[in-house]
């Protein structure tokens, strides 16, 4: 498992509706945490052009800073999936953007939930951090 | 675009250049000090020159013309490589000289979106950045692996003051004071010479110079020795001066202090000097050298032989690599390359620079020379651009060049942030900004903390220049070179950077980008001593409930650091710290409608509109038309604005809330009011206000200190309080307008840990406006209150008024109400939602004491008057006190309230008072609301099952079961009333009482059975005798302990139960009501110091199915016959009443036959056994089955005949009137001794229509029948 790994979930709007600190590093410091937002958000940049080039929703790395390397994977309602990470295992993080899209599908058929808003589903929560442990 | 009209190409042309080594004696340097300046200073002016335009002709044979040439001058001690520390030294200023230059800026608002895209790329990079870039570059001068730093000339100055100036030009090139390139053997020491004898005017006629400059021509040479006169102008006439520098000075002239004694002439020969310098003597040196280089390099490697040659001997030269490789002196092949490829690199000759270079790369690569190699391949790639030709080849040579640097480890790093320099600068020509942005980024890791900072800039600035903008990256890199000027102390930089960001920020949602930009923008403004600014934006962060408590704790101490540092307290307009939820704002105010307390005004209006209907008059409620709406009520002024009374307090309901984990003190709570006190200038105003929003009012609203001035019209309550981690708390603001006016509610205002004062206007926008009509006035949030003349005001409480109640629980209460106004009150009446619960008293039942005041009082008293008298007066739940009765000012009024648990659950109790003014005013009457909620808990569940008595007459048994479902309690049953009168209530025959246990403990459950006799109809003798009464007393104690249930509030209780019972079950008649009495025992635990009493109504009992007809047999039960003499004969009658108002046909049937159980069973069950012919119809009447008894009957149950016979009759038809008996005798003959059950037989009888409510509109009398009940005789053998 990597050590850092920082998995946020974009909105199309560029609001993000889920972060997680997935990585197994003892208590991440809580300077990294706008670091890596730091990074993802710039990354948003990229994908925006990505995005667009390519039929595939997993873009796999498309950005770096330092020896840390942001994945996307894109929806097709064009909400982005973005890992921060500094492991190399590509497949693992392929399957785990797929599992969690299934998961965000089913938080998307949710009849109460509103597109683009914060999910705060604890059991979308604990999911996710199950997978991050799986896969990365 | 022309590679040389870029920037890169401008800068490498400026850059690039031949340097020429000066070398002064001290007498010539004082005579330039006159003017203040350097002989290189002098000179260097003009040493570029624009158009010189001369003609080339380098390795080949077409000549081809120079337009722009440059030389640069400089000192023989500086031709000598810097140390990094000094050269960094030298950079700072440029940093920091800037940083001035930043201040003001900071003060004006950060830059948005649009302006930073609308910007020139000269505007974002601006020129101290391109300076920086050149000095940075410029550290690396005279380095040993790169030969265009190398002089190509060497100018020796002399003055003419010199003694024996020949020798002292001897002296000046004399080794050892030559710069280490030369003496070390990397450079070839043997270079251009000239000289120059400087003359200064003022220290002597010309003639001197002139002889000196005879003599050196004819020892050093005719063309290489010159005379330069300076100094000629004799006084200071600064303005000439300044206006004949004036074209020189962006060379770079920047003395200007000191008099200048330089004079027009001067300044001309100066040029002339230098152009006949560069033009005469430095390039065709250089073309020379060129051309013999070219003809060396020619013969020893180009063509097939050399070059097989070359490898071979490069292979054999296999050593070890050298730190640096292998050392190149200036007689080496390679050396020679890589001058001939400097100098036409210089000439312009790019061709053949760049087939020089090629040939160098693989001998150096071969050699493993790497740093050189690098630098070859970074010339290369620089040549490549030049030439414009192959784009990729130059990005290859440079990014090549740029690793192999980075390679080559320390020693190669600044070398390897020049190659990035200029690629990203090639980039940025071609407009590849993402790529140069990488590039800058690249190179700012292998950078200290100061240099790193600008080149992030760079990278930021690429990013948006990059199309489409990448502005995300833009502020990334903003924010990461801020916080390396920061690091390297440049705090304005620091700042610059983050606020230049702020704009892609802007955003919330991604919060910790936010914090973090905001609070380090805050911090340093603060440490810049702009707290202002600092302030602002720590305002954006105190509220960061995401953060962790030590985050949090650091940002609130900042904060409040910078604000104690401002000294004064100051106003923040929608301070986060704590938040106001705006839509838990409720106003509260009464008008007409007063409450009891502040948590009644949270029901909804319709409940107490429909609550009140009957209450208030109609007057009010009934709109008029448009005909006399005019001057009808002096209400209608006000239209539907909110009226308020002065005098009395206008609450303001609002949450707030601590987003924070620390707890925070709030101070000072209040309400922003203003009142007007000229209601027509403000009546109109009322109406505009409505509609005009609250964003625009906000803005156009004065600071709040205008607010505070209107203290003597109304009167604001202060709130302190401390919100802990993580609190929301509901606070109340009070406001008590003092006169009559408008009030109109702005805001809310408060201090925060004694040092911060927040303020918040309330907004109420169009939107809520248009909705407030649908949901009524009370729930609007309009803020403007018409305050009208102080008005009577009734408080009201009920004295303890139990919230939790066991079911049946029976209290006297009292209602006070209190008038504290200076008016009286009267008219008083009121309504309650539930009679069930609360009956109001009467006025004689003040002073009783509670249970006593419900016994049976003595038989002479006649109570049944007030019993009615209420009755009457409670229809419709409205209750009014008596006419005369007022309340006089600062009286207190009591009166009592019967309350009564009827049913379990949570019962909310609505009670509603109106009361009118003595004194005429705007509003002619008021209500006085109040709610109550109660829970009532089970405790005792009653049922009561009837059945009649088959042995007597008129006599029903009753099984009543009671069940304790309270958990802990026990209750002590006292009392069984049967309601009416008309029942009497009487123990069974063997017991004494009903009930054999005296209290009955929690979860205990009991039954127990008794009779019921009707009181009217049997009018015996045995009602008189007192065994019979309709009230039982349950407990041992005396039985005059009774209750009277006749009497006023048991029985309004249960008029009330007996209404709302009713409509549950709906019955025939003949129903009866029962009510139990109980006494609360204590519970198990503790005993109760109060008497409770419990009353349970249970109503509409009746049997499970009624039936008109009752009937008896009468006869004797023993009897002794001789058998042997005859068969016996007994006389029975049968005795039937009828209970009911009409005349009834009853018809007694007897048969011999066993009714068998399958007698009911359909036709074809019993005939299937038969087969044969039978007849249908027969059976199916049961009419003839009965009077036949015939054949079928007969052989069917052959085996079941009866020992008896029915002698005799079958059948009579009796004619029953209402209300009455009759007997039918009958008559039974028995043919052996035993016991007989005389119960064949049926009674049948026509039910009325009336009487069945299922079968409606059949008008026919149904039937219905009943069989016989068991009647036993025994007959005896008479011996």
């Amino acid at each position: 498992m990597a050590s850092t790994a920082c998995f946020v979930i974009v909105s199309k709007n560029d609001i993000p509706i889920y972060e997680a600190e997935v990585g197994s590093a003892p208590k991440q410091k809580e300077d990294l945490a706008y670091q890596h937002q730091f990074i993802l958000h710039a990354a948003l940049d990229v994908v925006q052009d990505l995005a667009w080039t390519t039929n595939a929703m997993f873009l796999k790395s498309v950005d770096r800073f330092n020896d840390l390397v942001v994945s996307v994977y894109v929806t097709a309602g064009h909400t982005r999936f973005m890992l921060l990470h500094d492991s190399r295992s590509e497949d693992g993080i392929k399957s785990f953007f797929q599992e969690v899209h299934e998961l965000y599908i089913k938080i998307f058929l949710n009849p109460l939930y509103l597109p683009g808003s914060r999910i705060t589903s604890s059991h979308f929560d604990t999911k996710v951090r199950a997978l991050a442990r799986k896969y990365l | 675009m022309d590679p040389l009209r870029s920037y890169l190409g401008r800068l490498l042309l400026e850059e690039i250049t031949p340097v020429v080594m000066v070398l002064t004696t001290p007498l010539a340097e004082a005579a330039c000090r006159k003017s203040g300046l350097s002989v290189v200073d002098m000179l260097s002016p003009f040493s570029l020159f624009k158009k010189i335009d001369v003609p080339v002709r380098t390795a080949s044979e077409v000549p081809y013309r120079l337009q722009m040439f440059k030389i640069r001058m400089v000192y023989a001690s500086d031709v000598r490589k810097e140390d990094y520390e000094v050269a960094d030294e030298r950079i700072k200023p440029v940093i920091s000289e800037a940083n001035e230059k930043a201040l003001p800026d900071l003060l004006s608002d950060p830059p948005q979106l649009e302006d930073v895209l609308g910007k020139p790329e000269a505007e974002l990079c601006p020129l101290w950045i391109k300076k920086f870039n050149r000095e940075l570059m410029r550290t690396l001068s005279f380095s040993e692996h790169e030969t265009f730093d190398h002089p190509v000339a060497c100018l020796l100055v002399v003055s003419s003051m010199d003694k024996e100036p020949v020798s002292k030009f001897v002296d000046l090139f004399n080794a050892n004071q030559l710069p280490s390139l030369l003496n070390e053997g990397i450079m070839d020491p043997q270079i251009l010479k000239h000289y120059l004898v400087l003359h200064d005017q003022q220290e002597g006629p010309q003639d001197i110079a002139v002889n000196v400059l005879a003599e050196m021509r004819s020892t050093l040479g005719l063309n290489d020795c010159k005379l330069l006169c300076i100094n000629s102008s004799t006084e200071a006439d600064a303005s000439n001066a300044d206006n004949s520098w004036l074209p020189y000075k962006a060379l770079g002239f920047n003395n200007r202090e000191e008099t200048c004694f330089l004079s027009m002439d001067d300044l001309n020969e100066i040029k002339d000097f230098m152009q006949d310098f560069a033009s005469n003597h430095i390039i065709p040196y250089m073309e020379q050298k060129i051309r013999v280089l070219n003809q060396q390099v020619a013969t020893t490697r180009k063509g097939f032989r050399n070059q097989i040659k070359n490898l071979w001997w490069r292979k054999r030269d296999d050593v070890p690599e050298a730190p640096n490789g292998p050392m190149y002196t200036f007689t080496s092949i390679e050396s020679q390359i890589r001058v001939l490829g400097d100098f036409a690199f210089m000439l312009r000759d790019y061709e053949l620079a760049l087939s020089n270079y090629r040939l160098l790369a693989t001998d150096y690569k071969l050699d493993k020379a790497w740093k050189r190699f690098a630098g070859v391949q970074e010339m290369s790639g620089l040549c490549y651009f030049m030439l414009d030709q192959s784009r990729k080849d130059a990005e290859y040579c440079m990014e090549n060049a740029f690793s192999t640097y980075l390679r080559t480890g320390s020693s190669g790093q600044r070398n390897a942030t020049r190659c990035g320099l200029w690629w990203a600068e090639m980039l940025k020509t071609r407009g590849q900004y993402r790529e140069a942005s990488n590039v800058y980024f690249r190179v700012s890791n292998e950078e200290p903390s100061l240099h790193s900072a600008v080149l992030l800039e760079q990278a930021a600035c690429c990013y948006l220049l990059s199309s489409p903008p990448m502005l995300r990256k833009y502020g990334f890199h903003l924010i990461l070179a801020g916080n390396s000027y920061y690091i390297s102390d440049q705090k304005q930089h620091a700042v610059r950077a983050y606020r230049n960001a702020l704009f892609v920020y802007k955003q919330k949602p991604w919060s910790y980008i936010n914090d973090h930009v905001h609070f380090n923008v805050g911090r340093w403004y603060g440490v810049l001593g702009i707290l202002d600014v600092a302030i602002k934006h720590l305002l954006e962060v105190i509220a960061c409930s995401h953060q962790s408590v030590t985050t949090q704790n650091m940002f609130l101490n900042d904060f409040f650091h910078y604000v104690q540092s401002m000294k004064k307290k100051f106003d923040v307009y929608e301070l986060q710290l704590p938040v106001f939820n705006m839509s838990s704002l409720r106003i509260i105010y009464e008008d007409h409608r007063t409450y009891a307390s502040d948590t009644d005004v949270n029901i909804s209006e319709s409940t107490w509109q429909e609550l009140e209907e009957e209450l208030i008059p109609s007057s009010s409620v009934v709109r008029t038309n448009w005909l006399d709406t005019q001057p009808k009520s002096s209400l209608r002024r006000y239209k539907d604005s909110c009226v308020c009374v002065a005098g009395e307090a206008v609450k303001l309901n609002i949450e707030l809330k601590n987003p924070l984990q620390i707890s925070v003190a709030v101070s000072g709570i209040s309400l922003i009011c203003q009142l007007s006190t000229t209601l027509d200038a403000l009546s109109s105003d009322v109406s505009g206000l409505a509609l005009d929003g609250g964003e625009d009012k906000v803005n156009t609203e004065p600071s709040i200190s205008v607010f505070e001035t209107g203290e003597d019209n109304f009167t604001v309550s202060k709130l302190d309080i401390v919100l802990d981690g993580g609190e929301s708390k509901r606070v109340q603001l009070d406001v008590i307008p003092k006169v009559e006016g408008i009030l109109k509610l702005v805001g809310i205002r408060w201090t925060l840990s004694e040092s911060v004062v927040g303020y918040q206007y309330f907004k109420f926008d169009v939107q809520k406006q248009i909705k407030k009509g649908k949901r009524g006035p009370r729930r609007s949030l309009n803020n403007s209150l018409v305050v009208i003349k102080g008005l009577p005001k009734l408080t009201g409480s009920i004295d303890r008024m139990p919230t939790k109640a066991f079911t049946g629980d029976l209290q006297l209460l009292t209602l006070n109400l209190r008038n504290h106004s200076e008016y009286a009150v009267k008219g008083i009446k009121m309504k309650n939602s539930n009679p069930r619960f609360v009956i109001p008293g009467d006025s004689s039942d003040i002073g009783l004491e509670f249970p006593q005041c419900l016994k049976k009082p003595s038989k002479s008293e006649n109570n049944s008057v007030s019993s009615k008298s209420t009755k009457g007066n409670f229809k419709g739940l409205l209750f009014a006190f008596p006419q005369d009765l007022e309340i006089q000012a600062g009286a207190t009024l009591s009166w009592p309230i019967w309350f009564h648990a009827a049913t379990p659950g949570n019962v909310s109790l609505y009670i509603s008072l109106y009361y009118e003014m003595e004194s005429s005013s705007d509003i002619k009457y008021r209500t006085l609301r109040m709610h109550y909620n109660l829970e009532i808990l089970p405790s005792l569940d009653i049922s009561f099952a009837i059945s009649m008595s088959s042995s007597r007459l008129q006599e029903y048994i009753v099984r009543m079961d009671v069940m304790n479902k309270t958990p802990s309690e026990s209750f002590a049953l006292h009392q069984l009333s049967c309601v009416g009168g008309k029942w009497a209530v009487s123990a069974l025959h063997s017991c004494n009482s009903i009930i054999s246990v005296e209290a009955i403990s929690a979860n205990q459950a009991i039954s127990c059975f008794f009779k019921i006799k009707d009181f009217e109809a049997d009018s015996c003798k045995e009602a008189e005798s007192g065994s019979y009464r309709s009230d039982m007393a349950l407990c041992t104690g005396s039985s005059t302990d009774v209750f009277d249930i006749a009497q006023s509030p048991l029985a309004d209780f249960h008029y009330q139960e007996r209404c709302r019972q009713g409509t549950v079950a709906k019955g025939s008649c003949g129903l009866l009501d029962f009510v139990l009495i109980s006494k609360a025992a204590g519970s198990s635990s503790k005993h109760t110091p109060d008497l409770q009493l419990l009353s349970h109504h249970t109503c509409h009992c009746s049997a499970p199915s009624q039936i008109p007809i009752w009937w008896l047999m009468e006869g004797p039960r023993t009897i002794s016959h001789d058998f042997s003499k005859s068969s016996c004969e007994v006389n029975i009658q049968l005795i039937i009443h009828n209970s009911a108002a009409h005349k009834r046909p009853v018809r007694v049937v007897t048969f011999d036959v066993i009714p068998e159980k399958n007698q009911t069973v359909h036709p074809h069950d019993s005939t299937s056994a038969q087969g044969g012919w039978y007849d249908v119809s027969l059976e199916n009447d049961i009419k003839t089955i009965s009077s036949a008894k015939g054949t079928h009957q007969e052989k069917q149950s052959s085996k079941s005949v009866s020992p008896y016979v029915w002698c005799s009759l079958s059948s009579v038809l009796i004619e029953l009137q209402p209300d009455s008996c009759a007997r039918v005798p009958l008559k039974v003959c028995i043919f052996a001794p035993g016991t007989y059950n005389f119960s064949n037989y049926e009674l049948q009888w026509k039910v009325h229509p009336s009487e069945e409510p299922h079968v409606e509109g059949n008008e026919k009398w149904s039937s219905a029948s009943g069989q016989g009940h068991p009647f036993y005789v025994t007959v005896l053998q008479n011996v």
